[in-house]
């Protein structure tokens, strides 16, 4: 595991991360919850109020089943949801594509950034590193609320997201000392060699970061307290015929384990 | 190709439309020209992430559940922190506005406080354009000067705006003559189906009593259609109109087969076919849109221009054909029914392809 300080603000933002921001993380039985959406970076984040044109999923999975979350047009919080009961809450939200055109620099800077080598070597082995670069990006991200005591037995759950973290353990219930292990999959498969990248509302500034292993397996042990952030991008080169070079998918997940 | 990348490429395909969606966040930036002599933009954004993002760049934080008050306050002390990320500047040159500071109370328990900063100066004598950077924010923003709409991505420089007076509206004479000349090309060329009706009518017979009489009807009757059609009194959908229009040329056609003297009844016919007609027209006419200033200027000189556009089919049937043939013995044999069943095979295919579709 690798710890990074970079600097806050200090070099033009680039790619934007993108995250769910429930209002809260711990809610009784029965609570409505209102979720945020937040495009930004360092944990620093704009309201996306809610755009029917780009929701493809937004969902919560709860004891009950699936169910998409209700909210108004054009609103932040983006949705709404009720607790039915207590235990572990997954929060899901999928994009349509956006698209995005940046300068040759600007985008090589992004690539490097968010650890995407293998754009970076194939846009060389192209000839293409001085070529700005149009690109398709998806969001998929998830959130885990937790109502009630935390349990072993509960666990993030996957929705069959594109590019999609998942929690191996339940984040609430790890002890002091514990790794939580995190899996990345890519169209259901696990990805292996990708950045992944952890860092806390407390001090975003500082980030774990960890390239995933054979079984798409991170491990971090993130201490309780502050809302956390694991992210990850994958890119793959855009089929022939499509008006963009790029297509990339954004994952992410937060929790906020309570510290002591 | 993997399966994946053929999954991938359908995906974006699919998504071809909604590809060009963008993250729009909350802020937006109105710029507004006072006579050429003051500016002021107006930024309305989410006041607590922005207090957040100035908080974090002094490497402090922002505790959570802050009121208004206490939001306007941390705002206005950061004012120079804010401007570093504000760039507006007239013919290239940066400007120092005024800025003063707003934060209004969310109306109720899950919604946001909203900032609204008000950037205030003087135009530069003689500016030429100006541009526009706001750097704290993500996502999408929407600027709009006057009218007119930028749409940009965090941090990015809108394009040079000119501040020379947009064009003025256009004048009714060049209105008056923009229409007139749309409702004459509405027929001639690209109304095949009303020419094809109006050489109908021509061809009845050879007397310029008949003609007249009939274009007369036809024109009374599509100019009240397409008069209340545009003024919203009467709406019936082009999916009805247009056949009914093919049928009413098949009609005008087959009846020439049969006739040759005008009859009162048909008149009436013409009326009423024109009744129909006047409503394609109207059709027509709402894709291309009228001026709201000078409606019943483009009104009257889009139905003048129709007019013209039919006189000049019957002028130039009567050159072709009529001046030297009408009165020939073998005028109807080889031109009327010829050119009817011409007419009417056609209108009849044009009304099965307009049912089918």
């Amino acid at each position: 595991m690798l710890l990074l300080r970079l600097a806050l603000l200090a070099t033009p933002l680039l790619a934007h991360d993108m995250w769910i921001e429930p209002m809260t993380f711990s809610p009784q039985t029965g609570e409505i919850v209102g979720v945020k959406l937040r495009v930004g970076q360092d944990l620093l984040g704009d309201p996306l109020p809610r755009d029917p044109a780009l929701i493809r999923q937004f969902v919560v999975e709860d004891s009950e089943g699936r169910k998409p979350l209700v909210g108004r047009d054009g609103a932040d919080p983006a949705g709404f949801f009720r607790v039915p009961a207590p235990g572990l809450l997954v929060v899901g939200y999928s994009s349509n594509p956006s698209a995005v055109e940046l300068g040759a620099e600007k985008f090589n800077q992004y690539v490097k950034e968010e650890g995407l080598d293998a754009v970076a070597a194939l846009r060389a082995r192209r000839n293409e590193t001085g070529a700005k670069a149009r690109e398709l990006f998806s969001r998929c991200a998830k959130s885990l609320v937790l109502s009630g005591t935390a349990s072993d037995a509960e666990a993030d759950r996957r929705l069959g997201f594109t590019l999609e973290l998942v929690a191996e353990r339940n984040p609430y219930s790890l002890r002091a000392g514990q790794d939580l292990p995190v899996r990345l999959t890519y169209e259901n498969r696990p990805l292996s060699g990708a950045l992944v990248v952890a860092m806390n509302r407390l001090n975003p500034s500082e980030k774990l970061t960890a390239r995933t292993d054979n079984t798409g397996r991170v491990r971090f042990r993130l201490r309780p307290g502050g809302m956390w952030l694991i992210k990850a991008v994958h890119m793959i080169p855009a089929p022939a015929g499509v008006d963009t070079q790029w297509v990339s998918f954004w994952a992410s997940l937060t929790f906020a384990p309570k510290g002591s | 190709m993997r399966l994946s990348q053929i999954l991938t490429a359908s995906l974006v395909l699919l998504c071809g439309g909604a590809a060009r969606a963008h993250e729009i966040g909350t802020t937006r930036v109105a710029v507004l020209i006072h006579d050429d002599k003051t500016y002021e933009v107006e930024i309305v954004t989410d006041a607590t992430t922005l207090a957040e993002k100035l908080e974090a760049s002094a490497g402090a934080s922002l505790p959570p559940g802050i009121s208004a008050d206490r939001l306007q306050a941390i705002l206005t002390s950061f004012d120079e922190t804010l401007r570093r990320r504000i760039k507006l500047a007239f013919d290239g040159s940066d400007v120092r506005p005024v800025i003063a500071y707003s934060v209004v109370p969310p109306i109720d328990a899950v919604s946001a406080a909203a900032a609204t900063i008000r950037l205030t100066g003087p135009v530069p004598p003689g500016a030429q354009n100006f541009t526009w950077n706001f750097g704290w924010t993500f996502a999408s923003y929407a600027m709009t000067v006057g009218s007119a709409t930028q749409w940009l991505e965090g941090g990015e420089s809108s394009t040079p705006v000119s501040l020379t007076a947009a064009a003025p509206p256009p004048s009714r004479i060049s209105t008056a003559g923009r229409y007139l000349k749309l409702g004459f090309t509405h027929i001639v060329p690209y109304g095949l189906d009303h020419m094809l009706f109006v050489l109908g009518i021509y061809l009845l017979s050879r007397h310029a009593r008949s003609v007249l009489m009939q274009v007369s009807a036809f024109t009374v009757a599509h100019s009240i259609t397409l008069g209340l059609s545009m003024y919203g009194l009467i709406s019936v959908p082009s999916r009805i109109v247009e056949p009914m229009i093919a049928i009413s040329i098949a009609y005008v056609a087959i009846e020439n087969l049969f006739l040759s003297e005008l009859k009162s009844w048909r008149i009436a016919l013409v009326f009423a076919f024109g009744l129909l007609h006047g409503m394609g027209f109207a059709g027509a006419l709402k894709e291309l849109g009228l001026p709201r200033s000078e409606f019943v200027t483009a009104l009257l000189t889009f139905n003048v221009g129709v007019e013209a556009g039919q006189l000049a089919v019957i002028a130039t049937a009567f050159l072709l054909v009529g001046w030297h043939c009408a009165h020939r013995d073998w005028y109807r044999g080889r031109v009327v029914v010829p050119a009817s069943m011409l007419i009417a095979c056609t209108a009849v295919y044009w009304t099965i392809e307009r049912l089918a579709f």
